[in-house]
């Protein structure tokens, strides 16, 4: 009986109820964990699904997390260790080929036991520093799944309570940061289990039959309100194409990447048929826990903007309900096990990004210009005076295509990516590494349009100790777009050089894998800005000229893109101007 | 040797005098409200002080002390009118500031607003980059600074008319040198210049967080400074030639002086006397363990006080205007539910309360001032909770016909029932949003509030009582004697305060002896710091007590929380005992702790007090019978949580006696608030004038 009338006070109620929940698991997940990936850039996601594997709620951590974890469910239950869930459990699970967003994002499952019933799961996902891949951190250039580290499939780190000790120190002979692997860990089941006493005294509260027609009602009206805006967009089939710059190993070869958005009534396809064929490295996309998570993602900041909405809706399954992904199996977004899928962001990205493009046409007001729609996912370890690695991953920010009503936001995390940045102090008091730049480029302007694209960010990272770099980024070759009428951004690009000798410069790649460095070596990453969105020349000459005086823009950008002449005084000479905007066509 | 506390509101500026025996008038104290002077709030207070000191009849000249809670520095900070800050800042890192912690605030949005780039504290053109460099982890210096570059910056911060200047430069919580002399620098080339060093301004790592609250600082800087002394001088051209004393964030007075020098420390002056004052009133009648709820038109404040204990928020928590203020403030949560949050219906259906409010301009529908939108004042008034002649005592003017109208037009009709129920609906929803803001202010926190008494005050507090103790299961509620001006009292009962911080990073399970010397000289240094501040205000030094903190994190961790350091020297088994502590309250936050993990100490803070006088709150009478019959004004139908409405009398609260008991259903009447007291509980009148409202008897004050 899970459709019980429930009044609309109550439901507000419950709502609040569920989202304070998984707010709580996150945050306790995140102030509690010891790698910085998780306790600084928040790469997490935790929330309570229901006996079928449909998210009830989920945490706002990163979007790549939201949606991931039935994914993860249903993997478990072609994997469980037993066959069958007990009171006591605790699941670790990060397989790929069940489910999983990737291998390093490890989900802690606790089923939630009610009345001595099954009635759901809570659960988290969180980016885990090490876990034994070929190369620290991250990987790339590696064959198949098996280098990626350990694989875990439905095994129970918990039976009916005991914990598995075996299990436990498997798990730290297995990693380079095996004392941050399993407090994280730790932090993780300690969010899970909170989530599943608030479930249970909820449940208390209001009967188990009543609030799961609550939430089934609640997930109704996410559904109906997705379903509302696709209808609102003619029906029709929208393209949009892009590459990327190589896999990692076969320089020079571009990717394809080609989405076809399908709309028909309030129900819409994602079709990624065209799209590069699977690739021999680990520049791959999980299907189940990323590719249709990203497809989802960008749907509801397409078209349910919680900057727009008045209240949030309910972040649950309703929202995944009206969008479908087809992706052919072998293909860069649906890999045939064992392919390695380890590297799967910035495919994620740029099929957003496509997404917004392709249905540019028919959401002017809605859409945006191209974004840098990367990532730049570094990974730097080295060994300390005893031995021991220290490895440090860091998720650099990108840059938003200008919009329809204002400047895209400059270094911030793009699209799927929502992290926070490690603070350079703490960095230096921790690991044997120096921030030496971190600030707006300068050596590139972004897109032109009435309104700009965001400018990417320079940072440049020295490490103190012998080591390896893994870089996953993305867009050296593929400048992001503008739109109607702005110019396109810039792309991005990576450096490495010595601190003693910063001229002897070589240019990077966007990924290269377990690159030696020398003691003071640094890395340079430098992001892509966004594309300008409108004409130039629409934008009034008083906010270039304020652009000017912040150098956002050079006195010669605002000539050459936006037709402003400013005099030596960085005064707006009009007539000059005048003149320079009519011989451009303004 | 009078004393005033004035707090200014969103709408009203609320003003308590406290007069002693050896004042003209005798023992006593006297209440009055004003208007808030939105564009200068110093009209309103100089003119609250004036009437209230010629309402009770006492000369000016008696006024000894005003403690003051202000919006003043919160509203530079949202209304973006600070001053042009102009900023030097380590070369490479001009936009640590323009790229904050680079996470949007909205997962799911393309059209997000960045408030950190779109309203900066420091526009980019006068940030400055300057050749200089500190390094981790000892802090030695590799660049040395550029002192021409700074003079260059400095001139051309002049020429630009700046007169507000930050230094923000990498690791200067390992040494401060660099950020100082560039100061003297600054000063030199502009001598009337606002300036001040980020670590000056809090000792603390992470370089956003304390480069944003510097800013900060030196945005509301000037203003702030110029109101206080303003206020200060025109207080003393009428007449009133008294100490002013300012509320600070963590609830802690400090000087007008202090209070210029780091306004930073009162951005949140203004909620601070309502925790303050709650806990007052509970404390006189020995309630240790509250709730508050200062419930305004726009907005609720919400803290838990555990013990009698206010609790201060940690620093990595605090914003302001979407930026980071490393600031101690007082835990407290607001969220935007209030008697003017408006009610409606979104696309999907579903059924919203707030938090766009009415606010005063037009104000709720039965203000009659064009509000079309129903709000829950006007449900309270459809249910019968609220009189409609007798809000303000009768002087605010209520259509309750044009309730009725906006409850039926915009909600019932649309849902499809009955008017009544929207009423109940709007009440129902507002509460359960406040609710979950309690919770998550006290049980996400691992507070039981089985165990609490909510205090709801500001006038619309009250009336929702009842409801909000049994949503969250509190065990009572205490309406206090005069909701509306609870927040005004307070800043009479709180004491002189100051913090002084130290960020050091060390091992504490496994310290090392030359650390620890270093960690107890550090100590003596805060010690003794926090006491010259107090000295200096004119506190004998045998009077300030010192509390002092360590906050630690799990070595690895990001996030500290805090562990008190025992009095004395820091010996081994103090250290010991701190890093107990701070394992305890890692799992009281967060229901684990790791006894294998090395405990690291982030950041010593020392705060140190002085105890003022405290408000002195006369006893009420005592009754000679429980029963409170002759109170009662007259009778009206009043509609309660279940939807039944029952003839309600209305007592007047004026005449209620210690002792006295007040069976539900009953409305509690006085001038600025109203008191739900629903079927089935009562309300007993406490020793100080607390009613104390509950489901089952209380013998508070017997």
């Amino acid at each position: 009986m899970t459709n019980l009338k429930v009044d609309p006070i109550t439901m507000q109620v419950i709502s609040g109820a569920l989202d304070t929940i998984a707010e709580e698991m996150g945050h306790v997940l995140y102030r509690m964990s010891f790698s910085s990936i998780i306790r600084e850039s928040q790469d997490l996601g935790a929330g309570l699904f229901d006996k079928n594997y449909q998210t009830i709620c989920e945490s706002e951590s990163t979007p790549m997390h939201i949606g991931s974890i039935p994914a993860y469910l249903r993997g478990v239950e072609k994997t469980l260790q037993d066959g069958g869930w007990n009171e006591g459990d605790v699941v670790v699970h990060n397989h790929p080929y069940y489910g999983s967003s990737h291998t390093p994002d490890l989900a802690i499952i606790i089923p939630i036991f009610y009345k001595g019933k099954l009635v759901g799961f809570s659960a988290n996902t969180a980016h885990h520093i090490d876990i034994g891949a070929a190369t620290p951190g991250l990987i790339i250039d590696v064959g198949d799944v098996y280098a990626e580290g350990m694989l875990f499939a439905g095994l129970k780190l918990y039976e009916k309570g005991k914990k598995n000790e075996g299990l436990a120190k498997m798990i730290t002979a297995n990693s380079r940061a095996s004392v941050q692997l399993m407090r994280d860990i730790e932090a993780q089941i300690a969010s899970a289990q909170l989530g599943v006493t608030r479930f249970q005294q909820l449940l208390d509260k209001y009967g188990e039959d009543f609030t799961f027609s609550a939430i089934y009602q609640l997930m109704d009206y996410s559904e109906k309100m997705l379903r509302n805006k696709i209808s609102e967009i003619p029906d029709g089939e929208y393209r949009a194409e892009g590459f990327l710059d190589d896999d990692g190993r076969n320089r020079d070869v571009q990717l394809p990447v080609v989405v076809t958005v399908k709309v028909k009534g309030d129900s819409v396809t994602v079709d990624l048929t065209g799209s590069a064929d699977q690739t021999p490295t680990a520049y791959n996309v999980p299907f189940e826990g990323s590719c249709k998570v990203a497809a989802f993602a960008g749907f509801r900041k397409l078209l349910l903007d919680a900057s727009e909405l008045e209240v949030p809706i309910p972040s649950n399954e309703g929202s995944f309900r009206p969008i479908d992904v087809f992706a052919p199996e072998g293909s860069i977004f649906n890999p045939i096990f064992p392919a390695a899928a380890e590297a799967r962001f910035t495919q994620c990205n740029m099929m957003i990004d496509l997404i917004i493009k392709a249905l540019a046409p028919v959401l002017p007001g809605k859409t945006i210009a191209g974004s840098s729609a990367a990532i730049s996912f570094a990974s730097y370890a080295g060994l300390k005076d005893d031995g021991d690695y220290w490895v440090f991953l860091e998720v650099n920010e990108g840059a938003y295509g200008g919009r329809p009503n204002s400047d895209g936001p400059d270094s911030i995390d793009n699209l799927m990516a929502n992290t926070r940045n490690n603070p350079i102090e703490d960095l230096g008091m921790h690991l044997p590494m120096i921030c030496d730049r971190y600030e707006l480029r300068d050596d590139v302007m972004p897109g032109a349009g009435k309104y700009r694209g965001g400018i990417g960010v320079v940072k440049a990272q020295r490490v103190l100790t012998p080591g390896f770099i893994t870089h996953e980024s993305e867009r050296h070759t593929h400048v992001p777009w503008g739109a109607f009428g702005g110019s396109e951004g810039a792309v991005g690009k990576c450096d490495i050089y010595n601190y003693d000798s910063k001229d002897d410069v070589k240019s990077m790649p966007s990924k290269f894998s377990g690159y030696t460095t020398k003691k003071n070596d640094v890395m340079a990453f430098y992001a892509p800005c966004g594309g300008g969105y409108g004409n130039p020349l629409e934008r009034p000459p008083e906010q270039v000229r304020e652009d000017v005086l912040d150098d956002f823009c050079s006195v010669q950008h605002a000539y050459e893109a936006y037709g402003v002449v400013l005099d030596e005084s960085l005064e707006i000479d009009r007539l000059a101007t005048a003149a320079r905007r009519s011989e451009m066509g303004g | 040797m009078a004393r005033i506390g004035v707090d200014v509101g969103g709408t009203n500026t609320d003003i308590i005098l406290e007069t002693f025996p050896s004042d003209s008038v005798g023992a006593g104290t006297f209440r009055h409200k004003v208007p808030s002077t939105i564009q200068d709030q110093s009209i309103g207070v100089l003119q609250g002080v004036l009437e209230v000191c010629d309402k009770a009849g006492v000369k000016r000249s008696e006024v000894s002390t005003i403690v003051h809670g202000t919006t003043v520095a919160t509203n530079i900070s949202i209304e973006h009118n600070g001053a042009e800050v102009g900023m030097l800042t380590t070369k490479g890192f001009r936009d640590i500031l323009h790229i904050g912690r680079h996470k949007r605030p909205h997962n799911f949005s393309l059209h997000f607003d960045v408030p950190w780039q779109s309203n900066p504290l420091v526009k980019r053109r006068y940030r400055i980059p300057i050749s200089e460099r500190i390094l981790p982890p000892f802090g030695e210096v590799e660049v040395s600074l550029d002192e021409e570059e700074v003079r260059q910056a400095a001139r051309k911060f002049k020429e630009a008319g700046i007169k507000s200047v930050v230094v923000g430069f990498l690791f200067s919580f390992l040494n401060k040198d660099h950020e100082v002399r560039a100061k003297e620098i600054v000063l030199e080339e502009i001598p009337d210049a606002y300036v001040c060093c980020s670590c000056e301004v809090v000792d603390a790592m992470r370089e956003y967080e304390r480069f944003s609250t510097a800013a900060m600082n030196s945005y509301v800087g000037p203003k702030t400074s110029l109101y206080l002394t303003n206020l200060e001088r025109q207080l003393k051209e009428n007449g009133v030639d008294a100490d002013l004393r300012i509320i600070q964030s963590n609830g802690g007075l400090a000087t007008v002086d202090s209070c210029c020098e780091k306004p930073v420390n009162i951005l949140m002056s203004g909620p601070a006397g309502g925790v303050i004052g709650g806990n007052f009133f509970a404390d006189l009648d020995e309630e240790k363990n509250i709730i508050t709820v200062d419930i305004g038109g726009t907005s609720a404040d919400i803290s838990t006080l555990v013990e009698g204990d206010i609790k201060i928020m940690n620093p990595r928590d605090s914003y302001v205007g979407g930026h980071p203020v490393m600031v101690p403030m007082i835990d407290l949560i607001t969220i935007g539910a209030g008697g003017g949050s408006i009610a409606y219906i979104d696309e999907a259906g579903g059924f919203q309360v707030g938090p766009r409010s009415a606010g005063s301009m037009p104000g709720p529908a039965c203000y009659g001032r064009g509000g079309e939108e129903p709000t829950v004042t006007d449900a309270n008034i459809l249910l019968g909770r609220l009189d409609p002649d007798q809000m303000l005592g009768g002087d605010l003017k209520i259509d309750p016909e044009l309730s009725y109208k906006a409850i039926k037009e915009k909600i019932a009709d649309p849902l499809g029932m009955s008017v009544r129920e929207a009423a109940l609906g709007i009440i129902k929803i507002v509460n359960n949003n406040m609710a979950l803001a309690i919770r998550s202010n006290s049980v996400a926190k691992g507070v039981d509030p089985r165990e609490f008494m909510l205090m709801p005050f500001g006038g619309a507090g009250p009336v929702h009582g009842p409801a909000l103790a049994e949503e969250v299961n509190a065990k009572g509620v205490i309406a206090p004697p005069a909701p509306g001006i609870t927040s005004a009292a307070g800043l009479l009962t709180t004491n002189l305060q100051y913090e002084v911080t130290r960020s050091y990073l060390c091992e504490l399970t496994s310290i090392v002896s030359n650390q620890a010397e270093s960690l107890q000289l550090l100590l003596e240094e805060l010690d003794s710091e926090a006491t010259k501040k107090l000295v200096k205000d004119g506190v004998e030094p045998d009077r300030v007590k010192l509390t002092r903190y360590a906050e630690c994190r799990y070595h690895g961790q990001g996030f500290e929380l805090r562990a008190e350091i025992p009095e004395g020297e820091l010996s081994q088994s103090a250290i010991k005992k701190v890093v107990e502590n701070f394992h305890v309250q890692h799992d009281t936050d967060y229901g684990y702790r790791y006894d294998e993990a090395e405990v690291e100490l982030v950041t010593l803070r020392v705060v140190g007090e002085a105890a003022s006088k405290t408000l002195e709150w006369k006893e009420l009478e005592k009754s000679s019978e429980r029963d409170a019959k002759e109170a009662i004004m007259y009778e009206r139908e009043t509609t309660f949580a279940v939807g039944q409405s029952i003839m309600t009398p209305r007592y007047d609260r004026e005449k209620l006696l210690h002792g006295h008991v007040v069976y539900g259903p009953a409305l509690i009447m006085q001038h600025d608030s109203t008191s739900l007291v629903p079927p089935g509980w009562n309300a007993s009148v406490s020793r100080f004038g607390n009613l104390m409202i509950s489901k089952n008897k209380l013998t508070y004050g017997e």
